[in-house]
């Protein structure tokens, strides 16, 4: 299943990152776009702005299918501060903006993709393809100056004989 | 080495359009074994996308009656006494076409009126029609009208137009590329008052006006009926009417296509599909007081001959497998 993990993150990272450019973080000195997954990270308490941070929490298997099928929710964490030149006063605009990314990336057709073997330097495709249901966002939170919405997913892949 | 095979998971059903010659009775044929792979936003010509379709139900009429013999009677073989299969789904878009199938029956645009003109259901007499020039200019195309920079005037970008040829008397089927109406007699000829805008009046033959420039108007997408003849002439109009109790049966050749995930495709072909209700609404809550209103469509299907063995047939379904599975 970590294939299907990875491949969903990739997809929806090149997806974003062709809708929106511009939208970059910085990570151990590297600029990158702005699409992570927090178990791929280091720990910490830092949490960028203006970003998608991936996190994979329920999981269900049901292996009464000639494959099992895998479902996985996947909680994509976005947040902004708004612009230090605007004093912030467009936090609302800059979170409408990334609600808007999120859901075109994800309704993008099509709506499914080639389940990849990241664990090489080389991607090997797979026989099977992942896939997703629409997202639901939640309502929008704030902490002081700060702006924050989550959206699950549903993820779906089938897991191939040999693969863990 | 091939993956186990498993079902097909789909997000939506696209329907697909293309006309029947009711005149001559012939259906459009989809030939799945040659085209069945095509990208779903580019159907092959002649087929035109309605868009995705929801709440799409097939069902099967056909009744299969047993032959019973001996003393207890058991059955000792099947036939086949009847066969039926309908369909009903919901358009997820208000398009021309889409309003016409589902209306049950013909379907009238609303042409602009002639001043002064007395109040009628489905509009009424229609102002004087905007020939196509020929001859000058550049030629008329399936997505370019040329009426000449005066006519152009009383255009505007948006503009809803119909483009076809006059009445003059004609009966039986009309309509230009798809069939739109019947007029059955002389008498029907003359309940239509030989209205010269009448074809313009139920064709499907419609467009967007996109832009206008040099006389030229420029259509949003192509002409159903492709490039317009020099008999044609342009209606404005702002709008469509259909209404219960009309006559006429809307027929079309249909194919629906569920994509599914892994790369497996399911086509379902009906060459001769018929309205078999009247138009009708299906409401759906979105927040209270909002309402989303879907056209919901009701077709009974008509036989066609399989010309591989000349079995009489409502559908065909046709299943890809996705690459390297199992079959």
């Amino acid at each position: 299943m970590q294939n299907a993990k990875d491949t969903f993150y990739i997809t929806l990272q090149s997806r974003l990152a062709a809708l929106n450019p511009a939208r970059t973080i910085v990570m151990r000195g590297v600029t990158r776009p702005g699409t992570l997954v927090d178990e791929n990270e280091l720990p910490t308490a830092f949490v960028p702005m203006d970003a998608f941070r991936l996190q994979w929490t329920k999981l269900q298997v049901d292996t009464a299918s000639p494959l099992p099928w895998i479902a996985m929710e996947c909680s994509i964490h976005y947040a902004t501060d708004g612009s230090a030149g605007n004093g912030g006063m467009d936090r609302g605009r800059l979170l409408a903006a990334m609600d808007a990314e999120l859901s075109a990336a994800l309704a993008q057709h099509p709506r499914f993709v080639p389940k990849m073997n990241y664990a090489s330097t080389s991607p090997v495709a797979m026989s099977t393809n992942v896939f997703w249901a629409d997202p639901v966002f939640s309502p929008a939170t704030m902490l002081d100056e700060r702006i924050a919405r989550t959206a699950t997913v549903q993820v779906f892949a089938y897991q191939e004989a040999g693969e863990l | 080495v091939s993956t186990p095979s498993t079902p097909p998971i789909a997000h939506r059903v696209r329907a697909y359009f293309a006309p029947v010659n009711r005149a001559a009775g012939t259906p459009t044929l989809f030939d799945p074994a040659q085209l069945g792979r095509f990208p779903l936003h580019i159907p092959p010509a002649p087929w035109i996308d309605l868009g995705w379709i929801s709440k799409f139900v097939r069902k099967s009429g056909t009744k299969v009656d047993a032959l019973r013999t001996g003393a207890p009677a058991a059955a000792s073989a099947q036939v086949r006494s009847e066969i039926e299969a309908t369909v009903s789904l919901e358009f997820e878009t208000w398009g021309k076409l889409q309003v016409a199938l589902a209306s049950g029956s013909q379907q009238t645009n609303l042409l602009t009126t002639a001043a002064g003109a007395a109040p009628n259901g489905s509009g009424g007499v229609a102002a004087a029609p905007v020939p196509l020039l020929t001859g000058t200019g550049p030629a008329s195309t399936a997505t370019t009208l040329n009426v000449g920079a005066t006519a152009a005037a009383v255009f505007t970008v948006g503009s809803l137009v119909a483009v076809d040829v006059d009445y003059t008397g004609q009966l039986g089927y009309i309509g230009t590329g798809v069939t739109s109406a019947y007029v059955q007699s002389a008498q029907s000829a003359a309940a239509v008052a030989n209205d010269i805008n009448y074809v313009r009046r139920v064709t499907l033959n419609v467009g967007v006006i996109a832009a206008i420039s040099g006389g030229v108007l420029q259509l949003a997408a192509p002409l159903p009926a492709g490039v317009p003849t020099a008999d044609m002439q342009i209606s404005q109009l702002v709008g469509f009417c259909d209404r219960e109790g009309a006559s006429f049966f809307q027929e079309w050749s249909a194919l629906f296509v569920l994509e599914g995930v892994q790369g497996d495709r399911i086509l379902y072909h009906y060459p001769r599909l018929q309205s078999m209700q009247g138009s009708a609404e299906a409401i759906d809550m979105v927040a209270p007081p909002l309402e989303r209103i879907r056209l919901a469509g009701a077709f009974r299907a008509l036989p066609v001959k399989d010309a591989n063995d000349g079995e009489t047939v409502l559908c065909f379904r046709s299943y890809l497998p996705a690459p390297l599975r199992d079959i």
